[in-house]
């Protein structure tokens, strides 16, 4: 029978199977949604953060500047840039200089002043009024040197709202230089004294502009007419210079934002005015092309993840597509025999069930693409609303090859998973078929099956000696350090996989099949649970490189091991069960079928449970996250080691007689028993600030890539060791904890270090850092990783922002001078992320006579820990803040260098190594204050004590502000729980988007019961009638069909617990942390199976219950 | 009257009391709809503790449907039916089932095994449904199979087994819970003469030691002639009763 006549059995059983269809279909829809969905959601949020990236850069493509660090350009510039860009639509200059802002106790020390001439070429688009949405014509409002326009943004910032009456005024300074020169009357040599002055100025808010309409609006804070922003920089020369401009701005098109540039031809314009730029004048910047790149980085990686953990949902949605139709088979293998028997042959059943498929497949790919669309469309709004990405309003991403995806998925889907049944049913023994024997594959295959087996195992063979023999750069598995590190791993878990489901196979063959099975079975789950149970935090210390292919490999292992071990076991298992029922009243007659039931119908139940058992796999793992994460929450106020309240000043305090203001802070609440003082520097633009990460001295050096701006840090012994003598005494004042250790300290850096041990060590390394006399090793470690051009964010830890954890001066060798001497430096501790330890850094210390500064060398010898207590405060960075606020301070983000007392005094930022500048403050000026109180950490009277310091500072000529005669201190005061807080409000964040998958996993398990549960019943009627008429009353009838499901609901979850406590055990291990499982939560989890089981039986087990015996029994299916 | 003319004749069981009394019984299918069938017509039937009573007809004359009634698998349309002095009618659903365990017990035209219970656990499933200790359950189960001759087929499925053998399970199965009454719907429709003879002695032999009665179904007339007496049924009526005994010579 050819082609024709199985559409008319296809068509027939569609037809008359109407039910049964709808269960197939709504399975693949269910698949399909999801994979719709995430691909949406991923495809929104790249669109929505590359948005929200792109929307500072206004309609500027490129910018000019000049090739020489901090040089400008000038007027005469405009001829030859427009030469060298002719493709480019509009060109304006402008200069930027970086002023503190102060309005009433709203403070911002650096925000972006712009110069922009007010007849600006309209390419660069137009600026719209807050309130009124008015075009703004710039030039009327511009007219002197003390009028600014405001971004509504910063206008928000800063507490003002649209009813704001203008104009209003705020505060700011400009540095003034002067030079006086002295003539040595006897030597007759000139002596030059810089004097920096701080000029206040009273600047008129005269208008509000949109910065959340794209345009031009939305790339600028705060603008004034150029000429007058030249004037003001003009102070900060000694010539008094007016003719600069900071960079040329290029637009190569308009509208940006309703089409978005091509990256390829911005870069292509970029490198050729690259190319053609003559030698040491112009250099290019193209904000606009790095926020390509990171917007791809960044999704990349979230990509990768979503769709790793759609991945695994995606598992379940298989498993119920070929649960319901290995059910149809099931169903018709009678039929199936009767029409085998009456002359058709295999291939015409194989094509009439995949005709049925494909039909099922194109309904579920369009309702799935439709599921989709809504499922995507809310999750990304619901992410934007999570992570804040902007106020802008967020279109959902529906690119037209998702349509095209979906469908041919939904094809696709029921087609593969049509295969396996159909090719079932093809091989169907006609006679078992007739006589109702649900009979397995004929063992026709079993020696191309062993065939399989056998290669599998060579291939598992050769994949595990990959590790130290093909590839030396790994150490082979049969010495321990082939086993500690997660690259090893990977080979590791894939080899095992294949070696043992290939030796299962083989075995299967030789002892028994169950036998065979379970050594499989066990040996693929045991291999990860090792990786995350034994070996992650007690071997492998370094996870940097986590990456998600090994997790998904892990994982799957872990998944595919724990179902197949409960498949195998299944006929035990529920011969445990029904003895166990047997032996309960009312329930015998129960224990007596529903067991039974369950392991005759093998495959079918093993489908049902794996669904629970790779989503409760993954609820488990998400569920412990968050505790465990907590519990380090429950640990900050030992961790924070007496800190509650970090208070801030906008400058170094006032010299005030006879007192300061840790006394007045002493003054202000007598709770606060310790108020520990220290001073702290953060440059943005001062380049002669910046710390080189390469010798300045060296001709190699680099000062557009050898220069960071990261901030500093003075730390005293009195602020950490107080009057404690060593280690062991208990007097420490702040022994904060460090993660990294200079080298000198010997005890290996191990994950099972304790509390308690760490401390010690992070007491010794204090020890070592206020010792005048240490010097450490400088290692041949550096930034490249991070800061060239192929930079990979892989390279850096996210999770922890660790950077390089660990033990790094593993395998780093020690550098020497050209005599070969190991050169060795006094040493710097550091919270940055970005300074790998052992790192030789340079530090501008005291100026020279003409003002450049003179770099001394240090080697970065410890870390401050970055995650306790939310990291040590004096960087007010944290990851919640970051990613809550979306627009970050990247000075913040990349921590600070911390100096003692002896260089600090060195610096004239720090103090006034060599006379006053600008930035230099006398030894007692400090603006970063620790408070110790009797309070809890968490107690909500600190709070009030925050507001009465705020109040006490931000006053006008009041308080504070009155005893320094000086109205522009601007106190901030953070409570050290909240910056956890925040931290842990962002895992919670991120769980809770992780959530939404796994939920819907939880959704397609629900609709798996019901179809089941509905099938079973139609299926059963027959043994429904017989129980009925043999004595079973209603209620048994009820609880059978029920309790299967919860049976088969409760597997899955036991599995999913062990699994997901397994794997959360690596995770914690690796993070130091105690895992806390969460019962109640599994208690939920419990009761929410049990109520999904129960009522999808609930309505066909009433059915079922009611069906008058007789008819049941005369059901011939 | 033709329940009347059965007491008179039937000398055995004179003296006992009527098990079962059903008095005007209809049953229609799909009622009130056009394609209404009218299965059991005005059927009236007393039958006594310890008869064993065969029933004869042409296929599709209602005797499945009136053991289905009597056992109370279906709804009955109009009518009553008094089993032990019970009128049925005025028991629950609940009690109904419980009476229907403890008191039936059910052979089916198709075998109605469970598929997925081995032999002797379809056997012992009425004992565990009266509440029986498993244990205790098991070894009757098996003992009422062995005295079947399926002692060597315990642990099988009812598919690994031939229709005969299946028959028996099912025959063991009825018999397990010892029921007042045993309604046979061709109990031995698929057993060769051996096997029938020996499941008929079965039958005469529980009916005369337990004084258990036995209503069966059958379209072979020598197995009907293994009964006390014939009930021959047309279009959903009892036509004519035939008053045994038949046999001239016992087996065994
Ligand atoms: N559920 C039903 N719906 C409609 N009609 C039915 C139903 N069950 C039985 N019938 C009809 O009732 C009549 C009696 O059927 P029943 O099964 O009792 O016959 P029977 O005497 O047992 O026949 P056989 O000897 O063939 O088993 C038949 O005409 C049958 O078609
Ligand atoms: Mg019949």
């Amino acid at each position: 029978m050819g082609l024709k006549s199985s559409f008319m059995v296809a068509k027939r059983s569609l037809w008359r199977r109407k039910t049964k269809n709808l269960s197939a279909i709504l399975a693949v829809t269910l698949g399909v949604t999801l994979l719709v969905g995430i691909q949406i959601t991923t495809n929104t949020l790249e669109n929505a953060f590359l948005t929200s990236l792109l929307q500072n850069e206004g309609e500027v493509d490129f910018s000019v500047v000049n090739a020489t660090t901090g040089g400008y350009l000038t007027a005469a510039d405009i001829a030859n840039i427009s030469a060298l860009v002719p493709n480019a639509v509009g060109i304006m200059p402008e200069l930027t200089i970086d002023v503190p802002i102060m309005l009433g106790s709203q403070f911002d020390s650096s925000v972006e002043l712009a110069g922009i001439s007010t007849d600006f070429p309209e390419e660069f688009g137009t600026f719209y009024d807050w309130k009124t949405g008015d075009e703004i014509d710039i030039g009327d409002y511009l007219t002197d040197n003390t009028t600014i326009l405001l971004s509504s943004k910063l206008a928000e910032n800063l507490g003002l709202d649209k009813d704001v009456a203008l104009p209003i005024s705020v505060t700011t300074e400009f540095t003034n230089l002067t030079v006086s020169i002295t003539v040595d009357p006897t030597t007759g040599n000139y002596t030059a004294t810089p004097t920096y002055n701080t000029e206040r100025v009273e600047l008129t808010v005269v208008a509000i502009f949109d910065s959340s309409r794209p345009g031009i609006g939305s790339k600028y804070k705060m603008i004034m007419a150029l000429e007058y922003v030249q004037q003001w920089r003009s102070l900060q020369d000694t010539t008094r210079e007016t003719n600069c401009i900071s960079s040329y701005l290029i637009a190569l098109k308009t509208d940006h934002f309703t089409t978005e540039i091509d990256e390829d031809y911005l870069q292509e314009q970029v490198d050729l005015f690259e190319e053609s730029i003559p030698e040491d004048t112009y250099s290019v910047e193209s904000n606009r092309l790095t926020f390509f790149s990171v917007a791809e980085i960044v999704m990349t990686l979230l990509s990768t993840m979503l769709t790793a953990l759609g991945l695994l949902v995606m598992v379940t949605g298989i498993l119920l597509i070929t649960n319901v139709q290995l059910m149809s088979v099931e169903d018709r293998e009678f039929q199936t025999g009767v029409l085998r028997a009456v002359g058709e042959n295999r291939r015409g059943i194989v094509q009439s069930i995949l005709i049925e498929n494909v039909f099922q497949g194109i309904l579920g790919g369009m309702f799935g693409l439709i599921g989709g669309l809504a499922f995507g469309q809310a999750v990304a709004l619901y992410l934007v609303e999570l992570f804040g990405t902007g106020q802008h309003s967020v279109q959902p991403v529906v690119s037209q090859e998702i349509v095209i995806l979906a469908v041919i998925v939904g094809v696709a889907l029921g087609i593969i998973t049509g295969i396996l049944p159909a090719l079932r049913a093809s091989r169907v023994n006609i006679v078992d078929a007739l006589r109702g024997i649900k009979s397995s594959f004929e063992e026709k295959s079993g020696r191309n099956l062993a065939l399989l087996g056998i290669l599998a195992v060579i291939t598992g063979v050769i994949v595990l000696l990959y590790n130290g023999v093909l590839n030396e750069a790994y150490q082979p598995i049969w010495v321990s350090e082939g086993w500690n590190t997660l690259d090893e791993w990977r080979t590791i878990l894939t080899g095992a996989g294949l070696l043992f489901s290939g030796a299962g196979i083989v075995l299967s063959r030789f002892i028994s099949r169950t036998k065979a099975l379970n050594i499989t079975a066990i040996a693929l789950w045991a291999a990860p649970v090792f990786l995350f149970a034994v070996a992650m935090g007690e071997w492998i210390t370094d996870i940097t490189g986590l990456a998600t292919d090994i997790l998904i490999i892990g994982v799957t292992e872990i998944l595919v091991g724990s179902i197949l071990i409960v498949a195998v076991n299944l006929p035990p298992v529920m011969n445990a069960l029904r003895n166990l029922l047997v032996k309960m009243k009312g329930l015998k007659g129960v224990g007596q079928i529903a067991p039974a039931l369950i392991s005759s119908h093998k495959s079918r139940s093993t489908l049902t449970y794996a669904i629970f058992a790779v989503i409760m796999t993954l609820n488990v793992t998400v569920a412990i996250l968050v505790p465990t994460n907590l519990s380090s929450v429950n640990q900050t106020g030992e961790d924070s080691r007496g800190v509650d309240l970090i208070v801030s000043l906008n400058k170094a305090e006032a010299q005030i007689a006879n007192t300061s203001y840790v006394e007045e802070l002493y003054k202000l609440d007598s709770h606060i028993t310790d108020v520990i003082a220290f001073k702290t520097y953060s440059t943005t633009t001062d380049y002669t600030k910046f710390v080189a990460v390469n010798d300045p001295y060296s001709s190699e050096f680099n000062a557009q890539t050898d220069l960071l701006p990261i901030g500093y840090g003075e730390i005293t012994s009195d602020q950490i060791r107080g009057n404690a003598t060593d280690t062991y005494d208990s007097d420490w004042r702040y022994d904060f904890y460090l993660s990294s250790f200079p080298d000198s300290i010997t005890q290996p850096l191990e994950s099972d270090v304790s509390d308690e041990e760490l401390l010690d060590m992070s007491k010794q390394a204090w020890d070592l850092f206020f010792n005048s006399s240490y010097t450490m090793a400088a290692y041949n470690v550096s930034l490249d990783a991070l800061l060239s051009e192929d930079r990979d964010l892989s390279d850096v830890d996210l999770s922890g922002l660790e950077g390089y954890g660990g033990n790094e001066l593993e395998g780093v060798e020690v550098l020497q001078d050209e005599n070969g001497n190991v050169i060795e430096n006094p040493v710097v501790f550091t919270d940055s992320f970005i300074l790998p330890i052992g790192l030789q850094i340079w530090i501008p210390m005291n100026m020279s006579e003409y003002g450049v500064p003179v770099y001394q060398a240090f080697t970065v010898a410890g870390r401050l820990d970055s995650n306790r207590a939310g990291g040590f405060p004096l960087s007010s960075f944290s990851v919640g803040n970051i990613l809550s606020e979306g627009d970050f301070d990247f000075v913040d983000f990349l921590g600070k260098i911390y100096l003692t007392e002896y260089w600090a005094n060195q610096t004239n930022f720090l103090a006034e190594a060599n006379g006053k500048t600008s930035t230099s403050r006398a030894s007692n000026q400090y603006d970063c204050f620790l408070i110790k109180t009797t309070y809890d950490i968490e107690d909500q009277e600190l709070e009030s004590i925050a507001q009465t310091i705020e109040e006490f500072t931000n006053t006008n000529d009041d308080g504070y502000r009155l005893l320094a005669s000086d109205n522009f201190y601007v106190a901030s005061t953070t409570l050290l729980y909240s910056t956890v807080e925040s931290t842990l409000e962002m895992t919670e964040r991120v769980v809770s988007f992780l959530q939404i998958y796994v939920t819907f996993g939880l959704v397609i398990g629900a609709v798996g019961m019901a179809v089941i549960s509905v099938r079973n019943v139609s299926e059963r009627k027959r043994e429904i009638g017989m129980m009925r008429a043999i004595g079973f009353p209603k209620t048994q009838v009820m609880i059978s069909v029920l309790l299967e499901l919860v049976v088969l609901g409760v597997i899955g979850l036991v599995i999913g617990i062990v699994n997901g406590v397994v794997i959360s055990a690596g995770f914690a291990n690796m993070q130091n942390a105690t895992m806390i499982i969460p019962w109640s939560d599994l208690g939920v989890y419990l009761g929410f199976i049990t109520l999904i089981a129960l009522s999808a039986g609930a309505i066909p087990g009433w059915f079922a219950s009611r069906i008058p015996p007789a008819e049941a029994l005369r059901y011939v299916g | 009257m033709a329940t009347k003319s059965i007491q008179k004749k039937h000398s055995v069981t004179q003296n006992e009391e009527p098990i079962l009394v059903i008095s005007g019984l209809h049953k229609r299918y799909s009622e009130g709809k056009s394609n209404e069938v009218h299965a059991i017509r005005g059927l009236d039937l007393t039958v006594r503790k310890g008869d064993m009573m065969a029933i004869m007809g042409p296929s599709g004359c209602g005797k499945t449907t009136l053991l289905n009634m009597i056992g109370h698998l279906d709804r009955r349309s109009e009518g009553n039916i008094v089993i032990d002095s019970i009128d049925t009618a005025t028991l629950s659903d609940g009690k109904m089932t419980g009476f229907r365990r403890d008191k039936i017990g059910f052979i089916f035209q198709l075998f109605n095994l469970f598929p997925f219970l081995s032999a002797v656990e379809n056997v012992e499933t009425p004992l565990l449904l009266k509440g029986m200790k498993a244990g205790v359950a098991r070894e009757q189960a098996k003992m009422v199979l062995r005295e079947l001759g399926m002692g060597d087929r315990l642990y099988h499925l009812p598919s690994e087994l031939s229709g005969g053998q299946q028959q028996r399970v099912a025959v063991a199965r009825a018999l397990i819970t010892e029921p007042a009454i045993i309604l046979g719907d061709e109990p031995t429709g698929d057993l060769d003469s051996t096997t029938s003879a020996d499941v008929m002695n079965l039958f005469r032999r529980i009916n005369k030691l337990n004084r258990q009665t036995l209503v069966l179904v059958t379209h072979n007339r020598w197995i009907a002639e293994q009964c006390d007496y014939i009930v021959h049924m047309t279009d959903g009526k009892i036509s004519r009763v035939e008053q045994g005994p038949f046999t001239k010579e016992e087996t065994q």
